[in-house]
């Protein structure tokens, strides 16, 4: 029977191919939420308290307050660069690459390419 | 933040030595006792494998399948201080701890990638996963030269990105490109290496001109060998060749990156 979680990430999947940020996005991001996103690539999902942990713990130049890191997220979420799950101090923030589109080259092209390669060996 | 680094080499222009260069230097942290991987992100062009010994038929699983679901991470990193073989260099990694993660050279592989595109969310996935599925103090990421959408993200995850460039207008232009696109990305550490300079080029004044040229650190100029050529790929020259100039340069660069906080 589909519970929760299976509504949850069914609606995460939704969302995630609405839209992402691409990397070449990143370049043009204000240093607050370029750093955020950043940090996001590598810790790959983060809940809020940890997010807080994380900032307060960065130089003080880096720093932000509680109010700027709270815009920053929604921001971010807003544009679906980063995917919120949950509400208020539970939420988990999770970041949300763009996928790269294929080849725009007419699908006969490939349909060729596979022939060709199709008795190749694995 | 995990604990393991990423360190991104890349040059702007084909041909400079990057996976020969990226290759050696994890060889060289690995033999520095450093727990390191080293993944070919050149999905389209693969060839770092060659570097480490592997040809199709050793491959088992690669990134490609890890990209399509098919493996995991932990399926894909191949033991390369496990199957060092005799070859010269490599079998010095025998008591080391050095992970490859290949991309496939498979043709049908390939043309799915270019086909399809890449999910740049579970390439991402992978890139992290790894350092900390393996307990990596390093992962070396091998890019495809130029600017594309694979080599940004690796810039934007990477701690440390080392450009390799020649002695040559068409690279120092191409360099000032991703001087100029690490810094908007907030890369902390940027390091440059030169290679392939010509002996008549005096290696002091060439680290200084480029050094002030684009305010960056340049950790080793290295020559132009045909030794290097002649190695043809089929070993770690480092490795096989350690007392070479080249090889020596090469681990100033090493000692550089791992000097690094």
């Amino acid at each position: 029977m589909p519970g929760v979680f299976d509504r949850l990430n069914k609606e995460l999947q939704g969302k995630k191919q609405d839209g992402g940020i691409t990397p070449l996005d990143l370049i043009d991001l204000p240093p607050a939420l370029r750093k955020i996103m950043r940090l996001m690539l590598r810790e790959l999902q983060v809940g809020y308290p940890r997010l807080c942990e994380i900032v307060d713990a960065m130089p003080a130049a880096d720093r932000m307050t509680r109010d700027e890191l709270q815009s920053a997220l929604a921001t971010l979420t807003e544009q679906f660069w980063l995917i919120r799950i949950g509400e208020g101090e539970k939420a988990i923030y999770k970041v949300n690459l763009r996928r790269k589109e294929g080849s725009k080259l007419m699908a006969g092209v490939w349909s060729a390419l596979d022939e060709k390669l199709k008795d190749k060996p694995e | 933040m995990n604990k393991g680094k990423i360190i991104s080499v890349r040059s702007f222009r084909g041909g400079t030595g990057k996976s020969n260069t990226a290759a050696n230097l994890a060889a060289q942290g690995a033999l520095a006792g450093k727990r390191v991987g080293v993944v070919d992100t050149d999905i389209q062009s693969p060839g770092f494998h060659v570097l480490f010994g592997l040809n199709e038929k050793k491959m088992g699983k690669t990134m490609n399948d890890f990209l399509h679901d098919k493996a995991t991470i932990r399926e894909i990193g191949f033991p390369i201080h496990e199957n060092v073989g005799n070859v010269a260099g490599l079998s010095k990694l025998k008591n080391a701890r050095i992970w490859l993660f290949p991309s496939s050279i498979s043709g049908r592989d390939i043309s799915q990638i270019l086909r399809e595109g890449i999910d740049f969310n579970k390439l991402n996935e992978g890139l992290q996963t790894t350092i900390a599925e393996f307990d990596l103090d390093y992962l070396f990421i091998d890019t495809h030269p130029g600017l594309n959408e694979e080599t940004l993200l690796s810039i934007a995850t990477s701690d440390v990105l080392v450009i390799i460039l020649r002695p040559d207008n068409q690279d120092l232009q191409g360099t000032s490109v991703t001087v100029d696109i690490a810094r908007s990305l907030d890369v902390p550490s940027l390091l440059l290496m030169v290679n392939k300079a010509l002996p008549k080029y005096d290696p002091v004044a060439v680290k200084k001109e480029i050094e002030t040229l684009f305010n960056a650190p340049v950790a080793g100029v290295l020559p132009l060998s045909f030794d290097m050529a002649d190695n043809a790929s089929s070993d770690l020259f480092s490795l096989r060749f350690p007392e070479h100039e080249w090889s020596k340069g090469l681990r100033g660069v090493a000692q550089a990156i791992l000097a690094l906080e």
